[in-house]
């Protein structure tokens, strides 16, 4: 367990550091999916510690996993999906507003805007 | 029809409403679209306030209702919980978001989808108010979060598209830190739920108390405590006005009331307060500060947006510090949501008629705008309301007697006495008083600059502008009444004393009359050359990306340091 915690928390980090340091603002959106890709896997690898089988209990499945952190994901999925899609949109609307996806150039070329 | 499913009505309404709204393109005859488009409206953002009518009776006699969502079972579905709470939540949204919602008709934007993203925010809110477990809290914050985005960038600038998009970075990776905090609090207790994570953490240990804090962190960025507000100014200030007066007086006040729930349960939630108490109180000074330094009118208000956030925020802290169930901690709370409840009123009456003047003007500069009311006449306002609701919202926020601002300040500050808080808040409304006179300057009289373009000026802005301001004055003449309907609301025991506090003492005149000098002083020291340069100094505070990641890290360490 300890070495996929620690793998996750690598993926989180480069995440991360594409967030804060990284000027292309498309970069920095697949950086949000990577925090995000990263907790899905810490839910995910926390739900697999109780068993490893799909949770079908009609089926009679023995050792099933914990059900409620993939609920759970599905509906985080979903919504860090829509925040992406909504921030690509956003994005090429400045691209076309100021030729750039450099976010200091962006603040800089839209500041003259009144 | 069942109470208990009657709280249910105050989420759905709203959302039957938009999509209402967005099937009426379908119809053929524009008379018929026009029809469907407001009775959608009706339904949004009317029929829940008579929904709140029938319930008010119903959460006065039984303090709560509680409801599993599709009757599923409580142990997998997903608990609503409706409580005096949530009752004044959904109250103050709807009390604002009608007359943001009537001025929108009149400046824009006016597309339908802009109603029907307006009606799934609302219905976000009450779903929000009624939270009672972590994900379903994070799922409705991400709602909220993303009806926000979209409605700040429905502007025509591309500055608000810029704006949107670092407000949906921030908070979006904040998010994802709350996430981080879900899964460690599940992986604690096994729980979601705030009674179940309660139950199950007795004794905080480092790890619960870790993931507290990322929570309370991350819902504290919509909140734009400092340091975590570098997404507000340019979000509030760029949006169009009827969503920047929705921002500002609902959209921070939701997440904060929101997080009572589960840290007033924890025992650790009552250092967190004690630490927000303080934090919101130098953010209620320090915002002041670059307030006065600004030289946008729009973005002058933003920062009193903060600033005022600071002033909910050291009174919600201290209720927390206190113990919400204890008398004092909810004296406090009930302090804390009088003032937010006031400052929503008087805050979107401010963004609503300074956006109108700047609009009609032409220029948002406070140095140069003048003669704005005459600019205003020229483009055919006969009567100038504009001009008179943008005082008394002025007057309100600048705590006058006898408009509503004074009442809420006044009792938060006597709630905050012989507290470290009290000197800065005091400070602050000194600051503030100072900040609306530099605002104020935009309607000296000055030459004529010759004719200016005539644009339509339609009466929904009047009738929005005119309602908020008869909420400021009528929340100033019945602020004794209003003040204990919220304080039974959020009081646990239903046998609690009415207040006992006096307003119009010779104490608290003196108190206003003290800070108006003071305020006059600062303005003037302000416009001299050595007050210009030092604020021009504070305004250039370099205001990058990552800086504003740097202050969700320092708060977070803050926090973690002093609870360990």
């Amino acid at each position: 367990m300890m070495i996929e915690r620690t793998l996750i928390f690598m993926i989180f980090l480069v995440g991360f550091w594409a967030i804060i340091a990284n000027k292309h603002i498309i970069k920095k959106i697949f950086g949000l999916n990577i925090i995000n890709a990263a907790v899905v896997l810490l839910f995910i690898l926390e739900g697999s510690r109780i068993g490893t089988q799909a949770p079908l209990l009609d089926m009679q499945v023995t050792n099933i996993v914990d059900p409620i952190p993939q609920a759970l994901m599905l509906t985080a999925i979903v919504i860090s999906v829509c925040v992406s899609a909504l921030a690509l949109a956003l994005s090429v609307r400045l691209f076309k507003a100021t030729g750039s996806f450099d976010i200091d150039v962006i603040q800089e070329r839209l500041s003259h805007e009144q | 029809m069942n109470s208990s499913n009657l709280m249910f009505t105050p989420i759905v309404l709203p959302l039957l409403g938009s999509a209402l709204i967005l099937m009426v393109k379908t119809f053929s005859s524009r008379k018929g679209r026009i029809i469907a488009e407001y009775m959608g409206s009706a339904i949004g953002l009317l029929l829940p306030l008579a929904s709140l009518f029938v319930l008010y009776p119903v959460v006065r006699e039984q303090g709560f209702l509680q409801q599993v969502v599709g009757s599923w079972d409580p142990s997998i579905g997903i608990m609503y919980r409706f409580d005096g709470l949530s009752f004044l939540m959904i109250l103050l949204s709807q009390l604002i978001s009608i007359p943001a919602w009537i001025y929108s008709r009149g400046r824009g934007p006016k597309e339908n989808t802009f109603t029907a993203l307006f009606l799934i925010q609302n219905a976000s809110i009450a779903a929000i108010s009624m939270c009672s477990d972590l994900f379903n809290l994070f799922v409705c914050l991400e709602v909220m979060g993303m009806t926000a985005y979209v409605l700040i960038a429905s502007s025509k600038k591309n500055a608000a598209a810029f704006a949107s998009f670092s407000y949906l970075l921030f908070s979006s990776t904040a998010m994802v830190f709350f996430l981080v905090g879900t899964y460690g609090l599940y992986r604690i207790t096994g729980s979601l739920s705030y009674a179940g994570i309660t139950t199950m953490i007795p004794e905080p240990n480092l790890m619960s108390s870790v993931c507290l804090v990322l929570i309370t962190v991350s819902v504290l960025l919509r909140v734009a405590i400092m340091p975590l507000s570098f997404w507000l100014v340019p979000a509030h200030s760029k949006a169009p006005h009827a969503v920047s007066a929705m921002l500002s007086s609902v959209l921070l006040k939701i997440p904060l009331f929101s997080l009572v729930r589960i840290l007033s349960l924890v025992s650790i939630g009552s250092d967190i307060g004690l630490v927000v108490s303080y934090a919101g109180a130098f953010t209620a000074l320090f915002a002041v500060l670059l307030a006065l330094s600004q030289k946008d009118a729009k973005q002058l208000l933003a920062y009193h947006s903060i600033s005022q956030i600071g002033y909910i925020t050291a009174a919600w802290g201290m209720a927390l510090h206190a113990g919400v169930t204890s008398k004092t901690g909810a004296f406090l709370l009930s302090v804390a949501f009088f003032h937010a409840l006031y400052h929503a009123m008087f805050k979107a009456l401010l963004f609503l008629s300074v956006g109108t003047t700047t609009d009609y003007a032409n220029q948002r500069n406070v140095y140069i705008l003048r003669g704005a009311n005459a600019q205003l006449r020229a483009s055919g306002e006969k009567v100038p309301i504009t001009m008179l609701c943008y005082f008394v919202g002025a007057l309100s926020i600048t705590a006058i007697p006898p408009f509503n601002g004074f009442f809420s300040k006044t009792l938060l500050t006597y709630a905050l006495k012989e507290t470290m808080q009290y000197t800065l808040l005091t400070l602050a409304g000194v600051g503030t008083l100072a900040s609306f006179i530099k605002l104020s300057r935009i309607y000296l009289p000055a030459k004529p600059t010759g004719q200016e373009e005539t644009k339509p000026f339609p009466k929904s802005i009047h009738i929005a502008l005119s309602v908020l301001a008869l909420f400021c004055i009528a929340g100033g003449v019945f602020a004794p009444q209003v003040f204990n309907f919220i304080k039974e609301l959020l009081a646990s025991h239903p046998e609690q004393e009415q207040l006992s506090f006096k307003f119009f003492t010779s104490s608290n005149l003196l108190k206003v009359l003290y800070t108006s000098l003071g305020g006059i002083v600062l303005f003037i020291l302000a416009v001299s050359k050595t007050g210009t340069k030092l604020l021009s100094l504070l305004k250039n505070l370099p205001r990058s990306f990552s800086d504003a990641f740097f202050g969700f890290a320092v708060s977070i360490a803050i926090l973690v340091y002093v609870l360990l």
